[in-house]
Formats: C-alpha cells, structure tokens, sequence
C-alpha cells in the first residue's frame, strides 16, 4: 500500500480531534485532506464488509437516514455519512472514521448517501452490494442538465457486481445500468392517477427504445407512472416490490412480493414520502428482514424535520415546507401538495440561491418548469414573494393566473413578514431551500412572533 | 396566427416551451404542436412563426432526422420572411455537425459552416448580456461545451458572457428571419423588447406584451444585475 496513503490517513486522523477541539465537528475536512494528500485515498481505505448505497434526485437524504434508523433500530451498527455530505470528500470522511489508525474496518455495514454527479469518483472504489436509486428527476439545469444525462452518467460508474433497487414507475431511473442484476418497487394504479401529465416537467414523451408515441397507462406526476409503447410493445418493467391499496387518509398501504405481503402505516400523507417508505421496504426485503420485522422497526420513524416542520401560533399554522432552490421539480411537488391541503392558506416564497445573490445573479429558467399553476388553486389567498428574485416569482405568477392583487413583493425577507396577513384558522407555508435553510428558519421565528400577536 | 412549435415531447427542457407560450399569449395566437413524424405546419401551412426549443443530445438525433425532409424548405421560408427561433443546443441542430470528446462526429443540417464540440464532463453556465439592434438581451447559458466556425454577425453582439464560443462576440446564428442562440430558457419572456421585436416579425403591428409592467420590472432588474461589473459572469 502506498505511503501517501498512511500519511493521509495518519493527517486526516489526525485532524478529527483538532476539528473538534476548534468545534468544526460535522465537516467533511478529514476526507478533503485525505483526497488532497492521497487522490486515490478511497482505492485503499478499509471498507464495511456490505455496502449499501442511496442515490437518486429526491429521496435519497430522507431514505438513507430512514435505513440508518431502522438498521440502528435492529441493532446493527452502521457507518453513515448522514452528517456529512454525500460527495467523494464526505464518502472518504465517513470511511475514515471507520476505520483504525492500522486501517481496519470496524464497521461491518455501510448506508451511503451518494450524489449521482460524484458516482465517477465513488464506486470505482467502493462498491456497493446495493444501489437504490429512488429517481432520476429534472434537477439544477447548471449541474445535472437533465435526467438522462444522469441516467447515463451512473450507467458508466455503476459496478457490474452492484444489485440495483429500482423506481419501477420511473423510466429513466428503471433503465440505469441495464446488464446490473436488479429489483423494481412501485406503487400500483392509485384513483388519483391520470392517464396524461400535466405537469411542466415530462421527461418521457417518447419511447426510450424506438423514440415512437408512448402510452401512459397511468401517470401519477411528471414523468412518474406505467406506459407502454404500441409502436415497439416496450413497457414499464413488472414490479418486485408493489405497494397497493394506499389510503392517504386511513396512513396504511400494503406491500406485496413474491414472497408475501406486509400492511403498513404510512409515516407521512405526502406521495412522495410513501414512495421513500416503498423504496424502503423494498430495501430491506432484499436484506432479508420479513413485512412483520419492517413494519415494526418502522414504527415512529420520523421523517427529517428540516424538511417539514409545522407549529401552531394562536389558531394559525405555521409550516416550513422545503422546496429546495433552483429545482423546478422539488418546487413543483411542493406546490402540489401545499395547494392540496385542506383551509385557506398564505404563502411565502423564499426559495432563493443565496449564493448566487452574493457572486452571480440566479439562473431563473427552473421557474418556468415549475408547476406554479398549482398556486392558483382555490385555497391559496395571498402569496408573498421575497428575495432577490421576488419579481421573477411575481411574474412567473402572474403567467400562472394568480391575480396581481394577491401577490405581494418585498425583497427584504424579514420586512416582508410585516405583508402576511395571518386570518384566524389559515394556515403560512414557507418555501425555502437548502441555501436558504438558516434564513428561513430566523424568517419563521418573526412569522411565529408576528402571528402571536396578531392573535392576541 | 398560429405558433408552431416543433417536437414539444423532446425539445422542452429549461422551461424553453414557455416562450411560444408567452408569445401566444401576448397576441392571441394559437400553438400548434408538431410531434416527430408529423408533417410540420411550415411545409404546407402558413405559421406567424416557427420555435424550436432545448433538448438532451438524443433529442437532436431525433429533431435532425425529423426535420432534415424539410430543411431546405424551412430555410428557404426563414429566408423570405418567417420568424424562426430556435434556442438552446436546438442551434447545434442547423451547423455542420456535433463533435463527442470520443471524436466521433454526427452530421446535422449543415445550414451554416459552424460545428458543435461537445464536452459531456464539462457543463459550461453563465449568465449572458448582448445586444440585438440597439436592444439589450440579457439571458443564461448553460450547455455542453461550444461551437466553433463562421457564424459571421451571429444574432446578437456579445457585452458580456460567450458568443458563439468564448473567443468570439458573435453570438448565435441568423439567416434572415431564422435566429439560433444558445441563450436558453425563458428569453423571450425576460426580454420584453426582443418579445415585441418577434411579435413585429410575426405582423403584429403594436405589441403589448401580456403583463409587460411585470416583465419590464424584472427586465430592469436583471439589467441592474448583468450590467454591475461586480456580478460574475460564469458560473
């Protein structure tokens, strides 16, 4: 083994304690220096004797922390990455404190939170025994372009030893290394479907084998459903793991398999957090645990609350709802769901990229893929828009069919909280993103603090 | 007035199809889609204009192979008078052909002596600044890789950000009322005075742009923000 690759371990060991003598604890800073001392640090760091890895555009934080919890739960010890980042720096942060100073393993298991774009620098080295991939979706057009590219991308970095867990109501995730051995989970035919989108975002119209019209069986949102195409006789591919009978009012759904069925309790009424429970369950079948053991190990998880969060100030609701910036499909699903909720509602709009008011000016074009037709449903009474891109989201509503009269722009995040209006019994949604995430939650203490007074 | 808009089920990345839209919108046109293997309204019919939007590197096979039939005669109206815009990789479509970082070369329309270089590892983004006949275009690119060749005058001239590669102002392609830009996204929208400027090429002949005070105070603040000699171009 390399020399550079014991100092590397030697200095990024090293620098754990310093780190935490200086409270830098949570940075990926001992996998930088290890990368940076040892470009090829990963090749010889000892790995968990199994590894299972979590990618996808959406659901992969909230999965990946669910399989911790659970394999916690059951009493297995797991090296995460859950306080890390899921790029190669935080991957090799956690593998280093995985290990001895002789560079032993002392996990036995790893759950790996993995950013599709940093997969060419991951499994040529570790490589999972699991993949799941929860979807690929339209993500930041400045990094991820667009889910094909994604698809393809983890094609050429997949090992060919890696079982895939597979969406296999997704047709660009379901066809991501085709030669992997593989399993799909899905949600079977639900009332709510339709048989056309109308979401902005579709990023199947065509078949991916002859490019003919394909045929929406169902379609549940965006390009998430079963099709099939006349032209070819492709289709989406039959489920392993099929949940049914998913009743977002009554929170139970059932799982079924070859194996057997299992009947669960939803954790959230949110679609898209009963698909993070299905690509769970499927997981964790495909580990050996029965419907019996997942039902009850997950019992009381919860989903990570910086996503959702909600609190009561007199009769007012207020909710902190993620939409996470510059993703149209995020905020898309985000306004669907919101606009769905029962009463009347006022929402803030703060889903801006800090970053880029500091040093560029925010590419807009995620604007104009997002659904914000579903903010001028019935239920929505007033709309504020913030931050430096509070025009664009005035315009971009107004292009929606929300009347001007309900929208309200102010630039400054916490003078606009002096705009909402706060009628007994609405609900406040904040919408705000990763780079947002420490605003939004100062902004949400002065909406809390303003709709106590109103209520008194 | 009908738009077309061709082959909306792969060119519609980046929220490029709202351009038709929002032309539509402000002049009471009707959109007319056309799918791939469709004849398209140009070729028989008589749209006001003609838009073509951004697409995966799949899709411009496929526009390729759909719309090579009609290349000559699409040009030969763009010549003579229709409004054609085309935006984002959609201009790779009507150079020579697309080169991939294996060398492998794939034929396009050939309509100008410019070719497309492709670098799938290197995404470039930026924001764009140009201008179009004393107006101001101000938009973003976000693609893979550039191309290179004569693109002659090009759409607009560059202020800041890429032209047709980082080496040269000229930015994008025109052929009479033919117009090709990598500049991607809602550009017609964030550009009121380029929105009138088409809605005149299609015959409209006072414009009013549907929520043009709206659009005016985001065009203005986007102004304030590209012409800042602080604000970073490339991202």
């Amino acid at each position: 083994m390399k020399l550079k690759f014991w100092i590397a371990l030697l200095a990024a060991k090293l620098s754990v304690p310093a780190l935490k003598l200086t409270r830098h604890k949570g940075t990926n800073f001992p996998g930088e220096l290890a990368l940076k001392l040892c470009p090829d640090f990963l090749k010889y760091v000892a790995k968990p004797a199994h590894i299972i890895a979590v990618t996808g555009t959406n659901g992969k934080t909230t999965v990946a922390n669910m399989t911790c919890d659970i394999l916690e739960k059951a009493g297995r010890r797991v090296l995460h990455n859950r306080y890390g980042s899921n790029i190669n720096s935080g991957i090799a942060t956690s593998l280093i404190s995985g290990v001895s100073l002789f560079n032993r393993a002392r996990y036995d298991l790893a759950v790996l939170e993995v950013d599709e774009r940093s997969s060419k620098r991951i499994y040529p080295y570790v490589k999972p025994d699991y993949l799941v991939i929860t979807n690929l979706f339209r993500d930041s057009i400045m990094r991820n372009a667009h889910p094909q590219y994604i698809a393809d991308f983890l094609t050429a970095a997949i090992p060919a030893e890696t079982k895939l867990i597979l969406n296999g109501d997704d047709l660009i995730a379901s066809s991501v290394a085709p030669d992997n051995p593989r399993v799909y989970f899905g949600i079977e035919r639900m009332d709510t479907d339709l048989t056309a989108c109308i979401n902005l975002i579709n990023d199947v119209r065509v078949c991916p084998r002859c490019a003919g019209k394909l045929t929406w069986d169902y379609v549940r949102y965006h390009h998430i459903g079963r099709a099939h195409c006349e032209h070819c006789g492709f289709r989406s591919p039959a489920y392993d793991y099929a949940a049914s009978a998913v009743d977002l009012e009554a929170m139970t759904m059932t799982v079924a398999d070859g194996a057997g069925r299992g009947a669960y309790k939803l954790l959230s009424n949110s679609l898209f957090n009963v698909y993070n429970m299905v690509t769970e369950i499927a997981l964790l079948r495909e580990l050996g645990f029965s419907h019996a053991d997942i039902a009850r190990l997950m019992d009381g998880v919860r989903i990570a609350e910086s996503r959702y969060l909600e609190e009561r100030a007199g009769s007012v609701k207020v909710v902190m709802q993620m939409a996470k910036e510059k993703n149209a499909l995020a905020c898309s699903r985000a306004f669907d769901y919101v606009s769905q909720q029962p009463g009347e509602k006022e929402l803030f709009l703060m889903m801006n990229c800090l970053g880029d008011v500091k040093h560029w000016s925010e590419n807009v074009c995620w604007l104009y893929d997002c659904d914000f037709e579903f903010l001028a449903r019935e239920g929505i009474t007033h709309i504020v828009a913030t931050g430096a891109r509070s025009l664009d989201y005035r315009l971009r509503l107004l292009l929606a069919g929300v009347p001007d009269e309900m929208i309200d722009c102010v630039r400054d995040e916490f003078e606009a909280v002096d705009k909402l209006r706060f009628a007994p019994g609405s609900s406040v949604y904040l919408f705000y993103g990763t780079d947002s995430l420490t605003l939004a939650f100062k902004v949400r203490d002065k909406v809390l603090q303003k709709a106590k007074e109103v209520a008194q | 007035m009908k738009i077309e808009v061709l082959y909306p089920e792969v060119a519609n990345l980046y929220g490029d199809l709202q351009n038709a839209r929002y032309l539509a919108r402000s002049c009471g046109a009707e959109i007319v889609n056309t799918s791939l293997g469709e004849e398209p309204l140009f070729a028989s019919g008589d749209p006001a204009l003609v838009y073509l939007g951004c697409t995966t590197e799949r899709g411009q096979s496929l526009i390729r192979d759909a719309l090579e039939p009609y290349g000559d005669l699409l040009k030969k109206r763009a010549e003579f008078g229709l409004p054609v815009l085309a935006t984002g990789n959609a201009q790779e479509i009507f150079g020579e052909y697309i080169e991939d970082p294996d060398g492998s070369i794939e034929k396009m329309l050939g309509w100008f002596p410019v070719h497309a270089e492709r670098e799938m590892d290197r995404r470039y983004n930026s924001l764009y600044w140009g201008k179009l006949e004393g107006m101001d275009i101000f938009g973003f690119k976000s693609q893979f890789g550039h191309s290179a060749g004569d693109n002659g005058a090009g759409l607009f001239r560059t202020e800041r950000g890429a032209g047709l590669n980082p080496n040269v102002k000229a930015e994008g392609l025109r052929l009479g009322n033919f117009m090709a830009t990598y500049v991607l996204g809602p550009l017609v929208i964030l550009n009121p005075p380029f929105a009138k400027y088409l809605l005149r090429l299609m015959g409209v002949a006072e414009p009013a742009l549907a929520f043009e005070e709206a659009a005016m105070d985001v065009y203005e603040r986007r102004r304030a923000e590209f012409t800042d000699p602080n604000t970073g171009f490339i991202y």
